[in-house]
């Protein structure tokens, strides 16, 4: 895991984000389907046009439900982060790429969580946090859980300033 | 209470009711103007709601209120209620400032804000000391020597009439007289018979200036504006050159052992001590009016609370804005700005740096987006020109293109042109601006996390940004973010600055 080389992070993490982005889409297409259905019933709105609401409200829910479920393999197939001896490199961003190097000698602390859904598949997120400002938390997601303590524990501070 | 504690003065209790009136000020003076004066009849009704529990609130405090030294940090006990313990080890205070207004000088007193990398409020406020009080807290804190050791010659002193060109310089009126003019609004002084007044004013006038109140008089228009707009210019710059002569009056630094020490104020006097090693960033800017003046400013960001906020001004001026930097030179001659910093940071010499340069490819990108918005514009208004009877040949249109486009050429390949990082054994450069310069540095030992950041576009030309993040960096002001790098470059120095933050260790 230390070598240097460039990791993807779990694939099973693309199902835990549709899991969790595909229900939350069609969660949030109930708010509108509630306010048409609501005028419909108590405000008396016209047939036609309680049709043709819901008919731009199937189209747009269609369209979301793609993004909720095509989203997560993009992101992870651009998602790649590098652990060497000193530090941690993470690669990520779909359209707006970013590469961003943690040198462990600036991390403050590390922590990693777990959702239900990521507990499920045994995955993990790993949080570095750091003195800076922009920069203060950066997370990975996605980690196997094993490898995410590992990782926590390999970027402790005080583990480089002893080897020193 | 610990054997050990100290209170504070016996005074205290009128400077924390003040202090607490201060913030009250606002509000009640709205409430009074909204009101209609009513409230102002009813003064007894006032002090009763807001002075008593104010004085109570403050006798209270300065009672509760005691701090002790330790080993190896400043213990602080506070709260009545709720008691509320903190322990600053002094490992982490980065400044403790002192502050004085013209009450604090007629008591011998003096407000200490002890600062650490937490930022924004002070981490303890000790509200007041007298000056011996004062002066040990700095010793214990700080490990200041006695104040009579100091007697090197200053680094910098900036005279009044640098503070005259300061104001002149600055834009600090803009937000003064914005406080004011809202202020204004708020009492409805605009609704004003306008018509009437122009009348009067018509009637005491002298015969040779009728002409200027011709109904419909362009002449007059014009005129009446041009004075109007030279009027609000030069009221600005006044109260700018006002506001820097009270604030920044006799503003000294000076360098004691390895800590600077920076003392400024007419009216508040505050003493600032900037450990050096916990500078992150300095930025040395020469914008186009310091350039006619042949200045320069130098600021810099520590990791801990900023300096504003300490008194009134402090607080129109950087009302809602957090503001971490602090001066470490208002106003230099050009020349002398580099030379400053050197002494105080030897590492950095912004004369010896070797600049590269930012990608030049980067000007057509620029105009080239600028005529993707511009073109359908001008395609619209030549079809508006063509197409109704406005007596204008739809070629006309072209103007805007070509207008536009030429200076906004002009202008990016200036600012590319000036535009530069550069690397040396112990700190990354970064320089831009259009008409004037700004340069930021940060050292190796204070870079936090590198990064590179590619939008589509850049991606599609192979182009990429650096940013450098640091501690206590404010959203205000010039910082090392370098864009328009070939990606491969930008890949380089970004595993270089990896390889320099991971080999040295940062010190809060």
């Amino acid at each position: 895991m230390v070598d240097g080389e460039e990791h993807q992070v779990d694939p099973r993490s693309v199902k835990v984000a549709r899991i969790i982005g595909v229900p939350l889409t069609l969660l949030f297409a109930m708010v509108p389907l509630i306010a048409f259905t609501l005028g419909k019933v108590l405000r008396g709105m016209p047939t036609r046009i309680y049709l043709s609401l819901l008919g731009g409200l199937l189209v747009l829910l269609a369209l979301f439900l793609l993004v909720a479920y095509l989203w997560p393999a993009a992101r992870h197939r651009r998602l790649r982060y590098l652990v060497d001896e000193g530090g941690l490199r993470i690669r990520r961003g779909v359209f707006w790429r970013m590469v961003i190097w943690i040198p462990i000698t600036r991390v403050q602390h590390t922590d990693f969580s777990q959702g239900p859904v990521q507990r499920r598949f045994g995955l993990a997120t790993l949080t570095v946090h750091t003195a800076g400002t922009a920069g203060a938390s950066i997370s990975l997601e996605g980690l196997e859980y094993e490898i995410a303590k590992r990782l926590c524990e390999h970027l402790r501070p005080d583990r480089v300033t002893h080897a020193s | 209470m610990h054997p050990d504690a100290r209170r504070l003065n016996r005074w205290s209790w009128i400077f924390i009711a003040a202090g607490t009136a201060r913030t009250l000020i606002f509000p009640v003076i709205g409430a009074t103007v909204v009101s209609g004066g009513v409230l102002l009849a009813r003064l007894d009704l006032l002090s009763l709601i807001f002075i008593v529990p104010a004085l109570v609130y403050a006798v209270i405090k300065q009672k509760v209120y005691n701090y002790r030294f330790t080993e190896s940090e400043l213990v602080v006990r506070d709260g009545l209620l709720t008691r509320n313990v903190r322990h600053i080890s002094y490992e982490r205070i980065h400044n403790v400032t002192l502050v004085r207004n013209p009450f604090h000088r007629m008591l011998g007193l003096v407000t200490a804000r002890v600062e650490t990398a937490a930022g924004g409020k002070p981490e303890a406020l000790l509200r007041v000391l007298s000056l011996e009080a004062a002066e040990e807290l700095r010793r214990y804190t700080l490990g200041e020597q006695e104040e009579t050791t100091s007697t090197d010659a200053p680094l910098l002193q900036v005279p009044d009439r640098e503070l005259v060109r300061l104001g002149l310089i600055s834009n600090r009126g803009f937000l003064v007289v914005a406080v004011v003019l809202g202020g204004v609004s708020q009492t409805q002084w605009w609704d004003q018979d306008w018509a009437a007044i122009l009348e009067k004013v018509r009637a005491r006038a002298p015969e040779w200036m009728g002409w200027l109140f011709e109904s419909w008089s362009i002449t007059g228009g014009v005129l009446f504006g041009v004075v109007f707009a030279l009027c609000f210019l030069v009221l600005l710059r006044l109260v700018s050159i006002g506001w820097y002569l009270v604030r920044y009056r006799g503003f000294t630094l000076q360098q004691k052992d390895n800590d600077l020490r920076a003392e400024y104020g007419l009216l508040t006097k505050v003493s600032s001590l900037i450990p050096v090693h916990r500078i992150q960033l300095v930025t040395v800017s020469v914008t186009f009016l310091h350039r006619c003046f042949g200045r320069a400013s130098i600021d810099l960001e520590t990791a801990g609370a900023s300096d504003a906020g300490s008194d009134l001004s402090g607080q129109l001026a950087t009302s809602g804005v957090h503001n971490t930097r602090q001066w470490l030179a208002p106003i230099v001659e050009a020349e002398r700005a580099t030379e400053l910093l050197r002494e105080v940071l030897p590492e950095i010499d912004i004369d010896a740096v070797e600049w590269e340069p930012i990608e030049a490819r980067a000007v057509r990108r620029i105009v080239n987006r600028a005529a993707m918005i511009i073109t359908p514009v001008t395609l619209i208004i030549a079809a508006v020109l063509t197409f109704t009877p406005i007596p204008l040949s739809g070629w006309y249109a072209l103007w805007l293109p070509a207008v536009t486009l030429s200076i906004i050429w002009l202008i990016t390949r200036r600012w590319v042109r000036r535009a530069g990082y550069a690397l040396t054994d112990c700190a990354i450069f970064f320089r831009s601006g259009w008409l004037g310069r700004q340069i930021s540095v940060v050292r190796f030992v204070n870079m936090q996390t590198v990064s590179m950041h590619q939008s589509p576009f850049d991606h599609r030309k192979r182009m990429a940004s650096l940013a450098v993040d640091t501690a206590g960096a404010g959203g205000l002001g010039h910082r090392i973010r370098i864009p328009f790098l070939d990606v491969d470059i930008a890949e380089s120095i970004l595993k270089r600055l990896y390889v320099e933050t991971r080999s040295t260790e940062f010190r809060w």
